[in-house]
């Protein structure tokens, strides 16, 4: 693909958010969103033109639907001045990002997401955004401080988007040489046949669930050393049964193999051990250090607090600028 | 769905994939340069956390791997312990300035 | 009478210009000398005032407060004036009395080989004027010992330091074989002449004009120096034996009308001109007198001022290659002899008026030497050493006397004040010889050999010079006169001048004059007995006698005289003009300020009120401007490009490029100081814009060289 058109529908993007970004009459706004959408889905329907032979493969409709529903929460949360807001549309985001990662197939990250994220994360943001609001002053305008209203520099941050998503998109479409071909299709169910393998207890329940009197543990096929093996008609196991001296073939059903979590779990535990055990420590330690990092108040004098916030002085004896603006925050 | 868990992501739907994570690291980088508000400044990092997780995963599907989906999990994980103590912090920074205004923190300039 | 003579003056003068250029031989061969051995003892006078400057620097260092340094200088310099009377008593023939090697490069050519040592060339010239140097330098530091008292403990060992290293750099330029010497020499007096000039480093008109002679000196060194350069370039050689039997053989090595040989003679003119304060460089001689009197009566009337004279006498056989540059010697020196004759007819300062009469008497030494008259000139150098010395020293024992008065309209009737009797008769004596006085003065003698000289040797001009000697004559004796009338003679009346001390008892109103003691009126009497001596080698041709022994019997003319007749013989009539005109110029000076001092008030008013002489007063009065002149021409530009250059260095220099590069640093930071603005958002644009961009081309690197070679390819 030629690179000038990447660069144009990175430009469109970030002129749509530029114009998003700032403050500005409710046209304007749509019209920068209608422009940052329409880079997006220009570039997305490049991806599906596709790069590479064999390309023009069709995008699954869910795909889309949650990407656009994504990337509209994302645009929203930046752009929009009240913070429970912000935080309100980011639940949206980690919402549809499950969502994708449903449709890539992982499940337990995808729950686990909502679970952590929505449930956990986003309440503690809340809370402390109540706990630091600063109560709107009387005879202000709006009720929002300004800092809230008018983002900062936002043609730099468009351009430094801009930049960074042009580099981003110039590598995902230029490709990577050294990128593996994916495994193919028997070789990946052969992959997860295998692990039902690690869990002898799971093993055992689906073979019985087929074959009731099968003696456990079936036959270990000589070329592979595993216990599964894989053909064109699935998986299957070749094994004594009951008090029969014959060897039967009893064929595994889909059902058999097993589920994202079990892999998850399997992997967790089998492979990263040592990170699983990090990661409770690193858990605690932010616990700690939230505890203690949070607890003691800090004391200021009134006139500490009043010029933290940008006011003079209370008038004092020799002092002769003493006259306070309205205060810009609270006590 | 099983049949999902076995075929192979097609390199343009991995592109796909990849190009919603960086739209969605885009805006999370901007967002983070144009809020002044500290608290929504930590909202957007937690937005690049997740298209990092986005692109994980996806490329863990892409090799039929599953270490993306473990990594995942890990980033949760940090992400959690970060995101507890930047609040702390931010809430340090409140109680001494009273404003969430990240331009008040200015005493290194020059 | 008068109009006959000039009748036949001009008759002559006609018949002459017929066959008017000078011939190109000289006198007679050229006397060399040869090397001698055992004389070595004769170094002494030239280390002997060397060791006196030596004791009187220590004496300086130890801080003494009595007379020793006068001593141990006077004792020193008659040492050498018994040394050098022992060598003129056994002199022979002429010698070279080596004492030290100093330079002696040889490399087999010729052109490449350089030999100057310190050895002494004696021939009959040397002595002559190593006899008066030492001899009047002895009585003057003995002059000096009382003159400087004042100043014992303070600058009494300076200057005797001063006069001692004086006569040592004298004694090298005269005594000197080569030169080389002659040049340590003439620099040597040079520096001293700045040193004593400056002896009162506190008064800034002393300091400005030691400066001034010693500048006005370098640019007459530039041309000895060329000059000398030039003869070692086209003789091979800077010693004057080899020099001499060269050109006596006539075989040199390059063509001997080269323009760099005809070069020679102006060049060391120039030096000559310039250590003698002849036109245009005299300037710096009347500021000179800015010096205690002791060293104006030395350095500037008698000795060093006659280094100049010196030089073209013993390089008569150079200046004969190129004859009209003596031409030019003897225009220069009679046109300056007129020209300070009549500024000194205008001045008041009487030791500026004798200093312009020392400029005034050189030009006639020049004015000889141009005329192939060398004896006559040598002689003058001689009989002037005495008079011009006894002038200065009288006009030092007024100055001693008076608390530094020398304005001669403020002191009247010398003679009959107590104890200056003899201060006003050697005076009297002095100006007399100044003057031509017949008969009994020795510059009476002198001044006609030299005159009748002018007008015996064919040469452009020549007869029209010496009328210009003749009325230059007249306005000397005036002049003289006028101070001696003005000073000595008249009603008694007096003031102190402007070094009154009223610390040392003396006050406007009861000034008391002191008059001068043993040392001071020896000097005078025993320099006015030498004076009165100096007529006899007149008689008997002792002068010219040394000439021809020297190498500057080259310069002497060989026209034979006819003696028939008197008008055809100059050397008859010319004593009976000289002094007629001579006794003119007395009378006039007598009536103007002595019988009728009011007269003179009424003719200078007379002449200013005429409009077409108000000009000539106050000309005179200002030295013809010369000062201003040199000013305008060579000071003024000098001061503006300075100041120009001051700007550029301020401005261009200073500003632009060095304050301008300190700037460069500071404003570089202030342009990127808006970076650092504290915020973290903009450090983090910073840092994200940043990577992506090198990210950007990093990727991108293939594609744009492509992009590049074929622009660059195709283009080019």
């Amino acid at each position: 693909m030629a690179p000038t058109i990447l660069y144009s529908a990175c430009v469109l993007g970030a002129v749509g958010l530029y114009l998003l970004l700032r403050p500005a009459p409710r046209a304007v706004t749509a019209a920068g969103g209608l422009l940052a959408l329409g880079g997006l889905a220009w570039l997305l329907k490049q991806v599906a033109v596709g790069f590479g032979p064999g390309a023009d493969v069709g995008l699954d409709p869910f795909f889309v639907i949650f990407s656009l529903i994504a990337v509209v929460a994302a645009l929203r949360m930046i752009t929009h001045s009240r913070p429970v807001y912000s935080a309100l549309y980011f639940v949206l985001v980690v919402l549809s990002s499950a969502g994708l990662l449903l449709l890539l197939g992982a499940e337990f990250i995808a729950f686990a997401l909502v679970i952590v994220y929505a449930g956990a994360i986003l309440i503690t943001y809340l809370f402390v955004l109540m706990l630091a609001q600063q109560a709107p002053q009387p005879g202000e305008e709006s009720a929002q401080p300004e800092y809230d209203l008018v983002p900062r520099e936002p043609a730099a941050g468009a351009a430094v988007g801009f930049v960074i998503l042009a580099l981003l998109s110039e590598m995902i479409f230029s490709g990577v040489p050294q990128l593996d071909p994916a495994l193919s299709g028997p070789e990946a169910e052969t992959a997860v046949w295998v692990e039902l393998e690690q869990m002898p207890g799971r093993f055992e329940a689906e073979i019985n669930a087929v074959e009731p009197g099968f003696r456990f543990p079936p036959e270990r096929d000589p070329l592979t050393g595993r216990l599964i093996r894989v053909d064109e008609q699935g998986a299957h196991v070749l094994g004594l049964v009951a008090e029969s001296a014959e060897v039967v073939r009893v064929d595994l059903p889909e059902s058999a193999m097993p589920e994202n979590v079990q892999r998850v779990g399997w992997w967790l535990v089998h492979k990263f051990p040592v990170s699983l055990e990090l990661a409770g420590v690193i858990l605690l330690m932010a616990m700690f250090g939230a505890v203690v990092l949070a607890r003691r108040e800090i004391e200021l004098s009134d006139d500490e607090k009043r010029e933290a916030a940008g006011l003079r002085r209370l008038a004092l004896e020799g002092y002769p600028e003493a006259d306070s603006e309205p205060a810009g925050g609270g006590p | 769905m099983t049949l999902a868990l076995i075929e192979p992501l097609a390199q343009p739907v991995l592109g796909a994939y990849l190009l919603t994570s960086a739209v969605l690291l885009v805006i999370g980088v901007v967002g983070f340069l144009t809020r002044r508000n500290l608290i929504i400044m930590f909202l957007c990092t937690e937005l690049m956390f997740q298209a990092a997780a986005l692109a994980m995963v996806a490329f863990g599907r892409y090799h039929l791997d599953l270490s993306g989906q473990v990594f995942v999990i890990f980033i949760l994980t940090i992400a959690a312990a970060e995101a507890a103590l930047a609040l702390a912090l931010i809430v340090l920074l409140y109680r001494r300035k009273e404003t969430l205004n990240a331009e008040a923190w200015t005493e290194m300039k020059g | 009478m008068t109009s006959a003579l000039f009748v036949a003056a001009a008759g002559r003068l006609m018949m002459t210009a017929a066959a008017s250029s000078p011939t190109g031989e000289g006198g007679g061969p050229i006397p060399v000398a040869e090397p001698l051995e055992g004389m070595g003892w004769a170094g002494l006078i030239l280390w002997l005032p060397a060791i006196a400057t030596v004791l009187c620097g220590v004496c300086a260092a130890l801080r003494l407060r009595t007379k020793l340094p006068g001593w141990i200088t006077v004792a020193a310099l008659g040492a050498a004036f018994g040394l050098t009377l022992v060598l003129y008593a056994g002199y022979e023939s002429p010698m070279v009395i080596h004492l030290v090697d100093w330079f002696d490069l040889r490399a087999g050519e010729w052109q490449f080989s350089f030999v100057a040592n310190i050895a002494l060339y004696v021939d009959s010239l040397t002595l002559l004027w190593m006899l008066f140097v030492t001899g009047i330098g002895t009585l003057i530091a003995l002059y000096a010992t009382e003159y400087m008292e004042a100043d014992v403990g303070k600058g009494y060992a300076r200057f005797f330091a001063g006069i001692s290293i004086f006569l040592f750099a004298m004694t090298a330029l005269v005594m000197g074989d080569n030169l080389l010497m002659l040049y340590l020499g003439w620099e040597g007096v040079g520096f001293a002449s700045y040193w004593l000039i400056g002896y009162y480093y506190e008064r800034p008109s002393a300091v400005a004009a030691a400066k001034k002679a010693f500048i006005v000196n370098r640019i007459g060194d530039l041309g000895l120096a060329l000059g000398i350069y030039l003869i070692w370039h086209n003789f091979g050689t800077v010693q004057y034996a080899d020099l001499f039997n060269l050109l006596e053989s006539g075989h040199y090595p390059t063509e001997a009308g080269g323009w760099s040989i005809r070069a020679i003679p102006y060049l060391l003119m120039l030096g000559a001109f310039g250590k003698s304060a002849q036109f245009p460089l005299f300037v710096w001689l009347p500021d000179a007198m800015e010096g205690p009197t002791p060293v104006s009566a030395l350095i500037h009337a008698a000795t060093m001022v006659t280094a100049g004279v010196y030089l073209v006498a013993r390089m008569a056989p150079v200046f004969m290659l190129e004859p009209s540059s003596l031409v030019v010697v003897a225009w220069v020196g009679g046109l300056t002899a007129l020209l300070a004759a009549t500024i000194a007819l205008a001045q008041f300062d009487i030791k500026r008026i004798f200093a312009y009469s020392t400029i005034s008497q050189l030009g006639y030494m020049f004015m000889a030497l141009g005329v192939q008259g060398a004896a006559g000139g040598a002689y003058h150098v001689f009989t002037h050493a005495f008079f011009k010395a006894v002038l200065f020293l009288t006009a030092g024992a007024i100055m001693h006397g008076f608390a530094g008065q020398v304005d001669l309209r403020k002191v009247s009737g010398l003679r009959q004040v107590p104890g200056f009797r003899i201060t006003s008769y050697t005076m009297l004596y002095a100006c007399a010889c100044l003057a031509g006085v017949p008969l009994v003065t020795n510059g009476f003698w002198s001044k006609d050999t030299i005159l009748a000289q002018a007008f015996i040797t064919p040469g452009p001009g020549f007869r029209a010079l010496g009328i210009i000697g003749v009325v230059t004559a007249f306005l000397t004796a005036y002049y003289a006169f006028r101070v001696w009338f003005r000073i000595c003679a008249g009603p008694v009346q007096y003031e102190p001048g402007p070094e009154l001390d009223e610390a040392h008892g003396g006050s406007r109103g009861g000034f008391h004059p002191h008059p001068p003691r043993l040392a001071i009126n020896a000097v005078l009497v025993a320099l006015s007995v030498g004076a009165v001596a100096s007529i006899w080698p007149h008689f008997s041709g002792w002068v010219d006698h040394l000439i021809a022994d020297s190498s500057a019997a080259a310069g002497t003319a060989a026209h034979a005289v006819a003696h028939e007749g008197f008008l055809s013989n100059p050397h008859a009539w010319m004593p009976w003009l000289a002094s007629g005109v001579g006794l003119a110029g007395i009378g006039v000076a007598w009536f103007f300020h002595l019988a009728n001092r009011k007269a003179a008030d009424d003719l200078k008013s007379a002449l200013v009120a005429n409009p077409l002489t108000r000009w000539l007063p106050h000309a005179l009065e200002h030295k013809w401007y010369f000062d201003e002149i040199y000013h305008a021409l060579l000071r003024a530009p000098l001061w503006a490009g300075g100041h120009l250059m001051y700007l550029f260095d301020r401005y261009l220099i200073d500003a632009v490029l060095v304050d301008g590069t300190a700037r460069l640093p500071r404003l570089l930071g202030k342009a990127f100081r808006p970076l650092q603005n504290g915020v973290l958002q903009s450090y983090a644009v910073s840092m994200a814009g940043g990577v992506g961009l090198v990210a950007l081309l990093v990727l991108l690197s293939p594609h744009l060289r492509e992009l590049l070679n074929g622009w660059l390819g195709g283009g080019g």
